[in-house]
């Protein structure tokens, strides 16, 4: 649910978190990242950093400076604002994708489970090309950065387009780095090897995590995906992965990105139920 | 010239200072010591800046070893004065015990050895001047598993050679430092570990959270600077209305994923709470049940596997008296000269 009220809850002494629904949508998630650039625009004193996440925005603060009770209410504030937003800044970013690759089958069998991109086809009832077509047939929206650098988690804009798949019943040991896997309607990414419980559904030969920020798309931070973000997966074959991950090691990859913005509408009247129907084009 | 040798790594031995806030909302933790108090004093015996306060502070101050229960060995190359704290790592200086807490001279050729966990689980090494390794993202405290800070962004291993900074005071100057024996703590088996309840205790049920905070939990091998388990009772959830059971995931544990701060006690399928430390995600799937107050977050960091602590409720503003309370504490006024 969408609450009427965000919930202003404590996270120990250092932090609090305004929750605006317990649930996973477009429309809430609006409201995290317009909170958070309300505070980016006019930094409230003592807040030091904050945490967009799918349904929350995490706040630190100094408890020196600022009560948390001074806190809420200056939040509180800023809070009918946030309820009426419409659109946002959103980069478009072009990630090539190839599915269903080797390692993600290796680790499947390592793990003792079946090839994952197979099991979403049998469990969504279609091919396992019908799931490759679907899954880069709608833009993403990343809704929450975390767990590890990098690591984001991304909601279909095309709800029809939407793809379901459980989550490991016993989590991975571990999992190759730069590979693209979903659960529930989330996809995410493992920037860098670690466990997990997510299906597999292919991997990228570019990087989204550079310690050593090494190519101009890294040159605000080692980290590329941000709440806010649109992505396109696109698909490519086993000799383009290739191409494209000698120029990604050579430090000469073109990533695509473009600054534009996205209307929360667009996503609704994609809706099932919406009076204006789905299938209108999303970009600004 | 380097002022110290890596002879042996140990279990894991990490260079870090107050550690790197500002990046939380891109996945990167702020890492830093597992015990801010120790690697804090450490550095004031040795005339080092201690840094500004851990995730709201500005300064990360000066950048010293913590090593993990066991293991490092180090050799002198250049006279200085070093300081050990934390947990008592039976250290030994040429073969003969190590004064902890203090300052202490050591010149070419010296060997210093931590050589088994007598109590806590990590100390702290402190070199006149602060360990000379780059800034990474404006701190220099070690990330081994996002490849960051420190040497390499990795533990230390044998042949690596740190450099130091100019000391702010003449070495002659800096011996016979000591803290103040009354603020010198004592890690024993039993612990009592300082929480704020939230921000999803209404997930589980009353008889549950009562559970927590009655039992005493044991910690788990499988603990590192991310995270920290305990074992004890199985917890339980109220039901959970079908549309997060459908966005959330089939476990009753499971929340649409929102900020775990470093603190946060998350618990997976109701069973081993685990303690979300200085490495941990900021991100998660899991409801927590609590928070650790930071001034206890060094507790933490000093438990060993197979010992026990409880989990007491406290309100944030008697959490903000006990951060008010340790950062006080970290202070020259801490420290006494012979």
């Amino acid at each position: 649910m969408i609450y009427a009220e965000a919930q202003y809850k404590p996270l120990g002494d250092l932090y609090l978190t305004v929750e605006f629904g317990d649930e996973l949508s477009l429309a809430l998630n609006f409201r995290v990242i317009a909170l958070d650039g309300a505070l980016k625009a006019r930094p409230l004193r003592g807040v030091t950093e904050t945490i967009p996440t799918n349904r929350s925005l995490g706040i630190v603060y100094d408890p020196f400076t600022v009560s948390r009770q001074e806190l809420v209410a200056r939040l509180k504030e800023l809070e009918p604002q946030v309820h009426t937003i419409e659109e946002l800044p959103s980069r478009h970013v072009t990630i090539p994708i190839w599915y269903d690759d080797p390692w993600s089958l290796e680790c499947a069998t390592a793990h003792g489970v079946p090839n994952n991109v197979e099991l979403l086809a049998e469990i969504n009832a279609m091919t396992v090309a019908e799931v490759i077509r679907t899954h880069s047939g709608t833009d993403h929206w990343v809704s929450a950065v975390g767990f590890t650098p990098a690591c984001y988690q991304a909601m279909p804009l095309d709800p029809s387009k939407a793809l379901t798949a459980p989550k490991y019943q016993r989590p991975r040991r571990w999992t190759p780095e730069r590979i693209l896997c979903i659960a529930g309607q989330l996809t995410s990414f493992y920037p860098i090897a670690s466990p997990g419980g997510y299906q597999l559904l292919g991997r990228t030969p570019i990087e989204l995590y550079d310690p050593r920020q090494r190519n101009p798309a890294f040159a605000d931070g080692p980290v590329l995906p941000r709440v806010g973000d649109r992505h396109t997966y696109v698909p490519i074959d086993e000799t383009t992965y290739w191409d494209i991950r000698r120029e990604v090691e050579a430090g000469v990859y073109e990533y695509q990105i473009r600054e534009e913005t996205y209307r929360l509408q667009d996503y609704l009247s994609r809706l099932p139920g919406s009076s204006e129907g789905r299938g209108r084009g999303a970009r600004a | 010239m380097p002022v110290l040798e890596v002879l042996a790594g140990g279990l894991q031995s990490t260079i870090q200072d107050v550690g790197r806030p500002g990046y939380l909302a891109t996945g990167m933790p702020p890492s830093g010591p597992a015990d801010r108090f120790a690697l804090g004093i450490a550095n004031l015996l040795v005339g080092n800046d201690p840094g500004e306060r851990y995730l709201v502070g500005r300064r990360p101050g000066a950048a010293g070893v913590e090593v993990l229960l066991s293991g490092l060995g180090l050799r002198v190359h250049a006279e200085t004065v070093i300081a050990v704290t934390g947990a008592d790592l039976a250290p030994t200086l040429n073969g003969q015990p190590l004064a902890t807490w203090q300052s202490v001279r050591v010149k070419p050729d010296d060997e210093v050895l931590f050589r088994r966990a007598r109590s806590g689980a990590r100390a702290y090494l402190a070199v006149a001047g602060g360990i000379d390794v780059p800034l990474f993202a404006g701190s220099r405290a070690t990330n081994v598993r996002a490849f960051v800070g420190g040497v390499e962004g990795r533990a230390l291993k044998p042949g690596d050679l740190l450099r130091t900074f100019p000391p702010r005071r003449a070495v002659g100057a800096l011996e016979g430092r000591r803290l103040r024996p009354d603020l010198v703590p004592v890690f024993g088996h039993r612990w009592r570990v300082r929480v704020v309840l939230g921000p999803q205790d209404d997930l589980f049920l009353p008889e549950s959270i009562n559970a927590f905070l009655r039992h005493d939990w044991e910690l788990s091998s499988t603990s590192d600077r991310m995270g920290c388990r305990y074992i004890g009772p199985a917890l339980e959830f109220k039901p959970r209305p079908a549309y997060l059971v459908e966005q959330a995931g089939a476990d009753p544990s499971n929340i649409v994923d929102d900020t775990i701060p470093v603190g946060g006690i998350q618990v997976p399928g109701g069973v081993e709470p685990i303690v979300l430390h200085v490495d941990g995600p900021s991100l998660g799937g899991y409801a927590k049940i609590a928070t650790v107050i930071s001034a206890d977050l060094g507790k933490v960091g000093q438990m060993r596997p197979g010992q026990v602590t409880s989990f007491q409720a406290v309100s944030t503003d008697a959490a903000v008296a006990a951060l008010r309370d340790l950062e006080q504490s970290i202070a020259e006024t801490s420290i006494t000269s012979t």
